[in-house]
């Protein structure tokens, strides 16, 4: 098991180097830089120079040592966008309504989805079935900024219950927590009931009933587990994809989050913004299914333990 | 004598089995068939028995090149297939042809059975679009199935309908060859004798040599002419059927023939069963003047001919 | 008292082409001790019936009615779930054909035979292991204290389908439902399971229903059989009687067929056609349409059982 580990973290960490000389070149080739922009017009002469103290001038592969080499010691370089301060302190300040709101929205979302999920998968075709599966599939299929306009349409301008943008008080949090609830809601209520279908259908489960154990003892011990075998898997990483969802949830409700940042960033060419941001997300899911995987091996006796017949 | 319509000298397979977990993992041959050689006279039905892992499967998907052999040749009609490429061995394809046992997964769900049957024919070119459907429904109709068949789908078939279908496709290029690897197991029993006497038909009709590979020894005895014992990826017994079923010298043989369920309730018996360790000690030791054929002496066990058309795994002592 | 006691039962299932009757008025008594072989082919409704009194049809996907269902002396039809899990497991024990699927895989042969003693009897876990490493041995597993610790996938088929027999005499079951216990495993395996089933019968004076397509299997294990065909019973008596001398031509014609009789490569006797379709079954008698012997009489209705002798039943109008 300790092996199996340390084959993963190192799995991990050439994935991680692979996507970052990835990311590193795709931006750099998209055409324009940081000074060609209408906005900050330069003469040649400023723009050579400036590209010069950023090292903007140099080959490709020198810059990615560089930058590397400084991510290495925590320094991310300085946002072209606000250069008063480093990578380092904006994102620190950017981190804390995306968590605040993200965190909020899965914690609460993810059990809600699925607890739904077993309710539908144990009263198969029945109407909390048909609920689940109907809520399932328009948390999926409409896209959050629909969502999050509904949400202010409905409770901020009609309802006039709460605040409809922002950031700060307390009250002005429950929508964006809600829009970004539903995926998590959706897609666990999906995923669990399909997990749970499927652990229900496999023939050891008759065998469960056949010996008289109790139908609660055959779904919380027994099926449960079995099921959170593929949930694992699938449910880690996506605890992270809710972080693609704050780019429009924090752009519809005004949040100073990273989402916004996201955004601004990829405008403005912020190369030192852009890479911090990509590669953070870049780690979070390799750490996810690091994380994963090992849930994954810890659950599956079959990985764990090893030695097939 | 004229030439076997198929022919394995000494095929051996190794596959690569994980040993160690460690950081770099290492890896181990084990021989799934080691040094199997066998012959399918022309005109005749071989059955190949043996338990799961005896590597009586692996030895059928060599004889089609669907697995290429770690070492060893084959040949069919004489010709020497065991090194040829994807694109050398399409008119072997021509030659040979296979069913399996789960007919359901080997047949296309979205095509007809008329376009099933006469896919191998458009595969190489045979004949226009449609001589290819009037041959795929006159093939129909020849295993058993009504023409009216052919604008059908799988689904809509019993697992016998599937089988008689998987067999036509098979045999509509007219192989001189066909491995039918446990095409019985999966079939009711009304069913099962249908397919066996289909097959019998046919064999009898096209000259067609067959392969049949199994661990039901009852079908065995009724469909086949030869019969060829695989134990742990070697040959340890070959004879004629009948002579496998009066006369079994290997005490694996032995041990397949008295395993099989009693026919008639009178018959019932207690058994005694031999370990993997009892079988290797009771491998059969015979005298090198004992022998028809000359055979060196060996301390391990080597195929050699006691009779005629039989030969057995045994050592032979000086 | 019969062990397991039917009359009357049908069991529909509803699906997508309609109503399927899977059992048609199946009547079953089975004795204490006594051993009895269901012989018939898949869609025979064979199986339908041992899960039907042992209620583990999905319901209401299932739909059982019968005039009587009765296991080990309690009406199954009428028990709440609480006396349908104290009576499985317990007095009634089931086996399955796929050993490889039967055991849960995330835990070890040692939970799941504790777990099995521990649901209906007051023991402690280290008095449930101690008795679980006994039941292995007497199914003839060495080392049983370390295959306790292992989990399903280190195990061959063979040795998953003793343990999983182990398990069912966990808790010493008046009946054992074997369904096609041994067609997934090697014909050597096979005639072991099989021996080993008939010694453990014998041993614990328990009754055992065998399902099987296999009348080898039936030859080899049972002492009265019972053949289905078409969700209905064809024939039933005792097995020397069924294998001397069989009265419905299904059964004379499935003997018939069986290979390997005589020595020689030769054509068999085949029953023509398919296996009946549950969904749309021919009318009357469900074997007239591939019977060498039928009339426009068998197509009209199923003839009521001819007792020919006590205990040895036919249903066929040519027998007269």
């Amino acid at each position: 098991m300790l092996l199996y580990i340390i084959r993963r973290l190192i799995s991990v960490a050439l994935t991680f180097f692979v996507v970052s000389v990835i990311i590193f070149l795709m931006m750099h080739s998209i055409p324009g830089g940081p000074f060609d922009g209408n906005d900050m017009p330069v003469s040649e002469a400023v723009r050579a120079k400036l590209m010069a103290r950023l090292g903007l001038d140099q080959p490709l592969h020198v810059q990615y040592l560089n930058y590397m080499w400084g991510v290495l010691h925590f320094d991310f370089g300085v946002p072209y966008q606000s250069p008063g301060e480093s990578v380092i302190q904006l994102l620190s300040r950017a981190w804390v309504p995306s968590l605040v709101l993200g965190g909020l929205g899965v914690i609460l979302g993810a059990p809600l989805g699925i607890l739904l999920g077993m309710a539908a998968a144990l009263n198969r075709n029945s109407i909390i079935d048909y609920f689940a599966s109907t809520f399932a599939t328009l948390g999926l299929t409409i896209p959050v900024f629909v969502i999050s306009m509904l949400l202010i349409l409905v409770f901020a301008v009609w309802l006039d219950w709460l605040p409809a943008s922002g950031w700060g008080s307390p009250d002005r949090w429950i929508l964006p927590i809600a829009a970004y609830a539903a995926i998590p809601i959706a897609t666990y209520a999906r995923y669990t009931r399909s997990a749970m279908l499927d652990c229900l259908n496999r023939p050891f489960v008759t065998v469960l009933r056949a010996k008289g154990l109790s139908e609660n003892r055959i779904i919380f011990q027994h099926v449960l587990r079995n099921a959170a075998i593929p949930m694992v898997t699938v449910f880690l990483p996506m605890f992270i994809g809710t972080a693609t969802g704050s780019i429009f949830v924090e752009t519809m409700f005004r949040v100073p989050g990273l989402g916004a940042y996201f955004v601004s960033s990829i405008e403005a060419r912020d190369y030192p913004l852009e890479m911090a941001l990509v590669l953070m997300v870049t780690l979070m899911f390799c750490l996810a299914y690091f994380l994963a995987d090992i849930a994954y091996a810890w659950l599956n006796p079959r990985i764990r333990v090893g030695g097939d017949h | 004598m004229t030439v076997p319509a198929l022919e394995l000298r000494n095929v051996s397979k190794d596959y690569l089995i994980k040993a160690g977990g460690g950081l770099i993992p290492s890896y181990r041959r084990h021989a799934a068939v080691a040094g199997v050689s066998l012959t399918i006279a022309r005109n005749s039905i071989v059955g190949l028995v043996g338990e799961s892992g005896s590597g009586k499967t692996t030895t059928g998907m060599m004889a089609l090149r669907l697995v290429k052999p770690t070492s060893g040749r084959i040949l069919v009609n004489g010709v020497d297939i065991s090194q040829l490429d994807h694109k050398g061995l399409k008119p072997v394809r021509r030659q040979m042809q296979v069913v399996f046992q789960d007919s359901y997964s080997a047949l296309d769900p979205m095509m007809t059975l008329a376009q099933i049957v006469a896919e191998p024919l458009d595969i190489h070119g045979v004949g226009s679009p449609r001589e290819q459907t009037d041959e795929a429904l006159s093939w129909l109709e020849r295993v058993g199935l009504d023409r009216s068949y052919g604008g059908r789908y799988p689904h809509e078939l019993s697992g016998g309908q599937r089988q008689r279908v998987a067999i036509a496709r098979a045999l509509i290029l007219k192989p001189t060859v066909l491995i039918a690897d446990e095409p019985t197991s999966a079939l009711d029993v009304s069913v099962k004798a249908q397919i066996i006497n289909l097959l019998q038909d046919l064999q009898e009709e096209m000259d067609l040599s067959i392969l049949f590979i199994s661990h039901d020894l009852s079908v065995v005895r009724s469909l086949t002419d030869r019969v060829v014992v695989m134990y742990r990826g070697q040959v340890v017994e070959e004879a004629e059927t009948e002579a496998i079923f009066s006369d079994a010298r290997h005490p694996y043989t032995r041990a397949l023939l008295d395993a099989i369920p009693a026919a008639n309730p009178r018959d019932r018996r207690v058994r005694r069963f031999l370990s993997v360790e009892e079988i290797e000690a009771a491998t059969p030791r015979l005298a090198r003047s004992e022998l028809p054929e000359a055979a060196e002496p060996s301390q391990t066990p080597q195929l050699v001919s006691i009779g005629p058309g039989h030969r057995v795994a045994a050592i032979v002592t000086p | 008292m019969n062990l397991v006691d039917i009359s009357g039962l049908t069991v529909t299932f509803s699906q997508y082409e309609g109503q399927v009757q899977a059992v048609r008025g199946v009547n079953l008594h089975v004795a204490e001790g006594e051993s009895v072989g269901i012989v018939g082919e898949s869609g025979s409704g064979k199986s339908v019936t041992c899960m039907a009194v042992m209620r583990l049809l999905r319901e209401p996907q299932a739909r059982i009615a019968a005039d009587r269902l009765e296991l080990a002396g309690t009406d199954v039809l009428a028990a709440d779930r609480r006396t349908l899990a104290s009576l499985r497991g317990r007095a009634a024990a089931m086996i399955f054909q796929d050993p490889m699927t039967a055991f849960d895989p995330v835990f070890t042969i040692g939970h799941q035979i504790i777990e099995t003693i521990r649901a209906h009897r007051r023991v402690s876990k280290p008095e449930a292991r101690a008795e679980a490493a006994d039941l292995l041995r007497r199914v003839e597993i060495k080392n049983a204290e370390t295959v306790l610790g292992y989990y399903p996938h280190q195990l061959s088929g063979g040795m998953l389908q003793r343990a999983m027999i182990a398990m069912a005499l966990s808790c010493r079951p008046k009946i054992l439902f074997a369904d096609e216990p041994t067609t997934a495993l090697d014909v050597t395996i096979q005639a072991q399971i099989l021996q080993l089933i008939k010694e453990l019968q014998a041993e614990f004076g328990m009754g055992l229903v065998m399902v099987t397509h296999d009348l080898g299997v039936v030859a080899e294990t049972v002492d009265r059989v019972v053949v289905m065909y078409g969700g209905k019973i064809m024939e039933q008596g005792p097995v020397e009687a069924i294998f001397d001398d069989p009265k419905h031509p299904y059964t004379r014609a499935l003997l018939a067929s069986m290979p390997g009789q005589i020595g020689g490569r030769r054509r068999l006797t085949e029953i023509k056609g398919a296996s009946p379709n549950p969904a749309n079954p021919p009318s009357g008698c469900p074997f007239h349409p591939r019977c060498s012997l039928a009339d426009a009489g068998c197509a009209r209705a199923m003839p009521a059982f001819d007792v020919l002798t006590p205990g040895r039943e036919a249903a066929c109008w040519r027998l007269q």
